[in-house]
């Protein structure tokens, strides 16, 4: 066992770092021969061997196994050579030896230790600061002022501003087609292949869709002029939700303004302080907030896993038989790409007497025969409890809808989602817009843009693939590439931006902690060449930004 | 000729040659230390660490000595929780990497290194892998772009060389493999903490404590011999005023943290000397290459802040030694088995989404108001802060509790409010004076 007062090893090593120096500089301007015939400089030789060596002998023996790249053998076998070397003239070319060739790298590993080049290296400050945070850093700031606490957070965004890390708040110069030219929050402009709008079927451009809006507007104006409660519907609203009746054979529908503001307002219109939500992990936010708005019991399941539902239903069934218990999941995923197995969810549901809710707002239209989604592709059309959508990704406009079998229950949300009773309606023009993108994608038109968008899909997933990149989920309009690491991400993202390729970059709160991605979102507009330059693109961004992070964090290639 | 030469026979070098030994491979192993013999580490293991000795059967040999424990004590600006890593985790945690969850313990203890690696060293022996200690390899052998072998010298001074199929480089931080092959280092975090520790008897407290204040930390858990490992980390540009007085200046950090533990402390004997490094830049290197692979720190490193090497390391001989039997059996390609069952498991998203948790909490930044308010969220939900506790030590991935639905969750159902704790009264005006060295 060491003793307690030896010197700690810090203290060695700077003792050992001082005894180097002055070897160093005392025998740089010597020979062998001088020192093996002038005895003072022998003497002088022999006594630095013997300081380091009995320096090396204090050191722990903790730090010696650890510090493996340091020659302590050498080192330790130097008191000895120092003895015998007061006679023996090979003993002495040990020690001379050593000391010219060896002791500049054991000094300059030692160094290293003991003042890292990290306490040194200086990075940019604000990219610095710019990568290593995430949002939710920020999300509980501390202080009575609300307004003035919203300051750290600004300085980050800056950071990212300045560092052009920051993804979020660009601008359209022009429609977003396949191709489009945008500006970023700092103003610069770009031009690049598209992966960075929802408009799966590229309705947007549609000659029909756009004949529809100008019709509506010609008609009725740009404004709907009240709830859809009061009289801010048209007869384009009516013929939309019977035309969406169809498409998801379900009798009864209500439209609302936004996507959003269907599945927040879906869920507080029904579920109470006593009821129960139990909801995938990865759900929307519209239903996250919706959840938790409406209930504090909220239960977050595993993504996808059922017998995890289930368990959840068999617990609060145990302690409670009187509340409704709402299960909430969106069909396909929008930054997972996968979707679960309804089928089962739903017997599931009715086995504890619980009420599901899913959220077709990115593969209605997109997926599925005759554009069903999610559901038709599970044979499940008419037999969910409740559907909710929007028509921000396929059907070219703003606003959602909640679809059920019961008139009762469109009577009861109707008044008692603040998100539809306390808010103007959609425009008739979106509602004419949406109207014609329905019977668009329920169309053989539909087949064939939904045939060129799997197309453009398959082209994209298999080129990233083969470049051994991973894409999550399944061939779907959304097309998830992981990055994980956020600042590998953002640089790879500002690297983007110049290099022809809109792709959108989600991180915290979108995606959790850890696992950043490009969520890349198809067109049928695209074309596969398109698809294939793009990924290729991308995937040169990607190793430049890791050689980027070696070279301004690392040390790189050695 | 051996089926394998490893290099380095600690947490990940003896382990390794043990598993291959086992499903009967012919293996070498050498060290340049002899054992028993410590090196630099507060030696802290996690539940999945000691689940690792339980499932290769030698964690009995090491609770015979050391003490362990289930409960994990967390004090966060005086704000307390404390909790248990869970079994369920634990569970999903090893059918994750290693699709079977046999032989798990919650416990967690603290055990030295010399006692811990020299019991690594006999079970490799026991297996039946060929072990010398002693032994410094300072060349590796080429041949076609290949590493074929080592050569090195014996503690009396006679060279030796020796021949594989593959060569694992089990040495270390400082790995003497990745030097000699000049292998890269990727995503290096030059931010990390200083740590100081020591050995200190008679202190009457059992569990494991980890406190944080300001920009620093204290660990205090019992061990072998009766005593405790007392460690003080702060941030590595504050380590060079803090070791130019060691003993005060660990005093000091302690009272500072926690002046109960400081006066516990103080009322202890100490057992040893200090030992301390600021040496601790994360890096990971390349897995493997034609003819070698890295394991345990010769492949990632990290900073000591949420002690979790060791365990890491066992992971890796796991892995790895799946992996290896693989190829070497004629199974799979080799390489294609060490892409498969090694590098795919070891550089993961969970991997690195935990990479940059441990470097980001490494920079020892004051904790912020956010952390703080998640932990007065967490004192009211015992099955949140177990879970926490889990991600902390690498059992639960980083992602499923940094998620937003779970952390607006969280702070929803709150039942305890900040008014309960005194740091949220002046909090910004204390943060500012977190920021001055207390060293200098
Ligand atoms: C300050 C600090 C505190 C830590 N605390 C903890 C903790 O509490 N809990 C925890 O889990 N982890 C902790 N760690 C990390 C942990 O100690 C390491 O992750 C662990 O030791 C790695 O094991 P290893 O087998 O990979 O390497 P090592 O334990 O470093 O073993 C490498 C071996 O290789 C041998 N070797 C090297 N080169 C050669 C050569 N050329 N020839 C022959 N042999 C050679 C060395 O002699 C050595 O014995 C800490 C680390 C530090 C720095
Ligand atoms: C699954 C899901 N539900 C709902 C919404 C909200 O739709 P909207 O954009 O129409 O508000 C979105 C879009 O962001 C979504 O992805």
């Amino acid at each position: 066992m060491e003793a307690l007062n030896q010197r700690d090893d810090n203290e060695l090593i700077h003792s050992l770092l001082d005894t180097a120096e002055r070897a160093e500089k005392y025998l740089s301007n010597r020979s062998f021969s001088e020192v093996r015939t002038v005895p003072e400089s022998r003497e002088a030789l022999r006594g630095f061997a013997l300081e380091l060596g009995a320096t090396a002998e204090e050191t722990s023996e903790m730090l010696r196994n650890w510090t493996t790249h340091v020659p302590w053998d050498e080192l330790l076998a130097l008191r000895h050579g120092a003895e015998v070397a007061e006679r023996d003239e090979a003993a002495l070319h040990g020690l001379w030896d050593f000391l010219q060739r060896e002791l500049p790298a054991v000094h300059a590993a030692l160094e290293e230790m003991s003042e890292p080049p990290h306490l040194r290296r200086s990075v940019d400050p604000d990219e610095e600061y710019a990568l290593d945070k995430n949002l939710n850093d920020f999300y509980l700031p501390g202080g009575r002022d609300l307004l003035a606490r919203t300051e750290e957070f600004h300085g980050w965004v800056e950071a990212r501003r300045r560092t052009e890390t920051w993804q979020y708040s660009r601008l359209l110069d022009a429609a977003p087609g396949s191709v489009a030219s945008i500006r970023n929050d700092t103003g610069r402009a770009t031009r690049g292949i598209n992966f960075n709008s929802q408009d799966y079927f590229s309705l947007n451009a549609h000659p029909a869709i756009r004949e529809a809006a100008a019709q509506a507007l010609r008609e009725f104006g740009p404004h709907s002029a009240g709830s859809p409660i009061v009289l801010g519907n048209t007869r384009y609203s009516e013929a939309l939700e019977s035309e969406l009746g169809e498409l998801l054979h379900m009798e009864h529908v209500m439209l609302f303004p936004t996507g959003w503001a269907a599945g927040f307002g879906s869920i507080i219109g029904l579920v109470r302080q006593e009821d129960h939500v139990v909801i995938d992990k990865l759900a929307h936010a519209c239903l996250q907030q919706g959840a938790r708005a409406a209930t504090r019991n909220v239960v977050r399941f595993e993504h996808l896993r059922l017998e995890s539902v289930r368990q959840h239903l068999q617990a609060i069934r145990a302690r409670d038989s009187r509340n409704g218990i709402l299960v909430v999941t969106d069909g396909l995923f929008s930054v997972d790409a996968d979707w679960p197995d309804l089928v089962t969810l739903q017997a599931l549901c009715r086995e504890y007497d619980a009420t599901l809710l899913v959220d077709v707002a990115h593969d209605l239209g997109a997926l599925g025969p005759g554009g069903s989604g999610v559901l038709g592709m599970q044979g499940l059309l008419g037999q969910v409890d409740l559907v909710m959508g929007s028509f921000s990704k396929t059907f070219a406009s703003n606003g959602g809808f909640l679809a059920t079998r019961s008139e009762a229950v469109k009577q009861y949300v109707k008044l008692f989602a603040g998100t539809h009773l306390f808010s103007n309606a959609l425009s008739p023009t979106q509602a004419a817009v949406v109207l014609r993108a329905t019977r668009i994608v329920r169309s053989p038109e539909g087949e064939l843009l939904r045939r060129r968008l799997f197309r453009a899909i398959h082209a994209l997933r298999d080129e990233l693939i083969g470049r051994g990149r991973t894409c999550m989920g399944e061939p779907s309009p959304i097309v998830p590439l992981l990055m994980g690491n956020e600042k590998l991400a953002r640089i790879t993202n500002r690297l983007l931006f110049d290099r022809g390729v809109l792709a959108f970059l989600v991180e915290f709160p979108v995606t959790p902690v850890g696992s950043a991605r490009f969520r890349l979102q198809v067109q049928a507009a695209h074309t596969p060449e398109e698809a294939r330059t793009a990924a290729r693109i991308i995937d040169e961004a990607i190793n430049d930004a890791r050689a980027y992070m070696s070279s301004a964090f690392g040390t790189g290639l050695a | 000729m051996f089926d394998i030469i490893v290099i380095g026979a600690r947490c990940a070098g003896a382990t390794t040659a043990m598993l291959l030994a086992r499903k009967g491979l012919k293996v070498l192993v050498v060290d340049r230390s002899t054992f028993p013999s410590d090196v630099i580490s507060t030696h802290f293991l996690w539940p999945h660490g000691a689940s690792y000795l339980n499932r290769w059967g030698l964690l009995d040999r090491v609770l015979e000595v050391t003490p362990s424990h289930t409960v994990v004590n967390l004090v966060n600006e005086g704000i307390p929780l404390e909790g248990t890593v869970p079994e369920e985790l634990l569970r999903q945690y090893f059918q994750l990497f290693h699709g079977d969850d046999s032989g798990i313990v919650q416990r967690y203890c603290s055990v030295r290194r010399r006692v811990l690696d020299k019991l690594l060293v006999d079970a490799a022996v026991e297996a039946g892998a060929e072990v010398r200690e002693g032994f410094a390899v300072d060349e590796l052998l080429e041949e076609d772009g290949r590493v074929v072998g080592i050569r090195g010298r014996t503690r009396d001074g006679t060279r030796v060389e020796e021949r594989a199929r593959v060569i694992l480089g089990a040495d270390g931080r400082n790995s003497f493999v990745a030097r000699t092959l000049r292998l890269p280092k990727f995503d290096e975090r030059l931010k990390c903490t200083f740590a100081y520790w020591t050995y200190v008897s008679g202190i009457p407290l059992d569990t494991v404590h980890i406190h944080r204040r300001g920009r620093l930390g204290l660990g205090l858990v019992p061990t072998n011999f009766g005593q405790h490992m007392v460690l003080v980390f702060g941030p590595s540009e504050w380590g060079t005023t803090f070791r130019r007085d060691v003993p005060g200046n660990f005093q000091k950090a302690l009272d500072f943290i926690s002046p109960e533990l400081g006066e516990l402390v103080r009322g202890g004997q100490r057992e040893e000397r200090f030992y301390g490094t600021l040496d601790q830049a994360a890096f990971l290197r390349p897995l493997f290459g034609p003819g070698w692979v890295l394991a345990g720190d010769a492949a990632c490193f990290r900073d000591q802040c949420t002690a979790t090497g060791m365990s890491h390391a066992f992971r890796d001989a796991e892995l790895v030694s799946t992996a290896l039997e693989e190829g070497l059996s004629g199974r799979k390609p080799l390489e294609e088995a060490l892409k498969s069952s090694y590098e795919s498991r070891r550089r993961g998203q969970v991997a690195s989404a935990y990479y940059d948790f441990v470097c980001t909490l490494a920079e020892m930044r004051p904790p912020r108001h956010d952390d703080l308010s998640l932990y007065v969220a967490l004192r009211s939900n015992p099955q949140e802060t177990n879970r926490f506790i889990a991600t902390m030590c690498d059992v639960a991935p980083v992602a499923d509790f940094f998620q937003a639905s779970n952390i607006f969750l969280l702070t929803d159902v709150a039942k305890e409010s900040s008014s309960q704790h005194p740091i949220f009264e002046r909090f910004e005006a204390t943060s500012r004076t977190y920021l001055q060295n207390p060293f200098a």
